[in-house]
């Protein structure tokens, strides 16, 4: 057994603990010890999770990604379970990304929505992951076919997100520039830590929420494997 | 190459004898057309700068809808399967349909040029925008025919089609407009948008042609 299979095997035991000491470690960082934010206020907290929210949508559509290559390639459903994982998993994220930003952007901007480059491309990556699970879920989780048509759609969505964010960034820009990934860091040292602990809850909680909803998805294409089993049976 | 040219040759020929599918698609572009020039000439007195928008969302749509309408008989007949079991590469099929839908949708867009010309009283057709169009079309078709030769059946074929062919396309539809309204005289930009129209129907159609082999093995 290799090593990436036994770290697998620990999943159940490794990822719930972490991912709630995680979780209240952001909520502790988020709420009560980052400091208050002097223009925004405390609307400005939203960041602890809308931030980390974004990088677990694109942590997912990865995943989706290296797993419809996986379906491809290999030809085995698991790779399908975890592909549909992750592209559930990814419209939930994509959708908090897109929710928290609203809630953020009407007291900052003064608007709920502005068609700016980073929301734009936001919601064309939520739209195609949708998309995805419409095109996946109109066929049986056992159906080998639907699985390829879908893994190739994954991948056509996945290598068009750098051009759908060239275009919309060109077309036009409202969102802040980069603050976290820079040489000098414009965020405050204490706000800088607590983001870091929210993001690091949040993508152990995107990897934990993958790996459960790969196991149902899992537990499905069995179950549809046994009852065609049982039906052969009662046939013979 | 020569079985290129067969694949097309059938393709065309049956879009020739079912006239039906391709006719629907281009009237329900004219229509829209006119549907558009009706309604912005209510809201707006200058409809110009509204022109790129309306041609390229209805080239879009008649794009998909077509794409999805001509493969629909040939999924339903089973011609589909015994063209894969042919000793051709699928490549070869899929370059085959991709020049046909090409074809039968350049055919559209220039009697939908024309008809906006007329509507609109713009000249279109000037060599610029011809060659826009053209750049525009061919990075879209390769994506709506590797989709519309996807999918399960019939009728998930037709609604589910458009969901998904229409987010792919956003950098194909926002480059096109603004290339379009820059040769019109209608915004001024910096943004290289031929090019990224360019790279768009470059990468779309390396994608469809290494992809569509992988999706259709049996």
């Amino acid at each position: 057994m290799s090593a990436a299979q036994r770290l697998y095997r620990l999943r159940w035991v490794v990822l719930p603990p972490l991912t709630g000491i995680g979780i209240l470690a952001m909520l502790v960082g988020a709420v009560v010890a980052a400091p208050r934010e002097l223009v925004e206020g405390d609307v400005q907290r939203l960041m602890y999770i809308h931030i980390p929210s974004a990088f677990a949508m694109y942590l997912a559509v990865a995943v989706l990604f290296a797993a419809s290559i996986m379906v491809l390639w290999k030809r085995d459903m698991r790779w399908d379970a975890a592909a549909r994982g992750a592209a559930g998993v990814g419209v939930l994220f994509s959708g908090f990304a897109l929710a928290t930003g609203s809630l953020w952007g009407k007291p900052t901007w003064g608007v709920y929505w502005q068609w700016d480059a980073r929301l734009t491309s936001t919601l064309v990556l939520f739209l195609i992951l949708i998309a995805y699970l419409l095109a996946r879920t109109v066929s049986d989780p056992d159906d080998e076919q639907s699985a390829r048509y879908s893994a190739v759609y994954a991948i056509v969505g996945s290598l068009d997100v750098p051009l759908i964010m060239m275009s919309v960034r060109w077309w036009r820009t409202l969102h802040p520039q980069p603050i976290v990934a820079r040489l000098d860091p414009q965020l405050p040292g204490s706000m800088g830590l607590v983001l870091l602990i929210s993001t690091i809850a949040i993508l152990l909680l995107t990897v934990w929420l993958i790996a459960l909803r790969t196991d149902t998805e899992r537990l499905g294409q069995r179950l549809l494997g046994l009852r065609a089993a049982v039906d052969r049976r009662e046939e013979a | 190459m020569s079985a290129v040219l067969a694949v097309l040759v059938k393709d065309l020929r049956l879009a020739w004898r079912d006239r039906a599918g391709w006719l629907t698609a281009a009237a329900f572009a004219a229509i829209s057309v006119l549907v558009y020039s009706f309604a912005f000439d209510l809201a707006t007195t200058d409809v110009r700068p509204l022109l790129p928008g309306v041609l390229w969302t209805t080239f879009l749509f008649a794009g998909v809808f077509a794409s999805g309408a001509g493969f629909q008989r040939e999924a339903e007949e089973g011609t589909f399967d015994a063209l894969l079991l042919s000793p051709v590469s699928p490549t070869v099929v899929f370059l085959g349909k991709l020049l046909s839908n090409l074809i039968a949708l350049v055919v559209i867009e220039f009697a939908l040029l024309i008809a906006a010309t007329i509507l609109f009283d713009e000249p279109l057709l000037t060599p610029e925008l011809v060659a826009i169009v053209m750049l525009g079309t061919a990075g879209y078709v390769s994506l709506t025919t590797l989709l519309g030769t996807l999918g399960s059946g019939p009728r998930t074929r037709a609604v589910l089609l458009p969901v998904m062919a229409l987010p792919l396309l956003v950098p194909m539809l926002i480059a096109a407009v603004r290339a379009t309204g820059d040769t019109l005289g209608l915004f001024g930009g910096e943004a290289p948008w031929v090019m990224l129209l360019g790279v768009f129907a470059l990468w779309s159609t390396l994608t469809a042609v290494i992809l569509f082999p992988l999706a259709v093995e049996r």
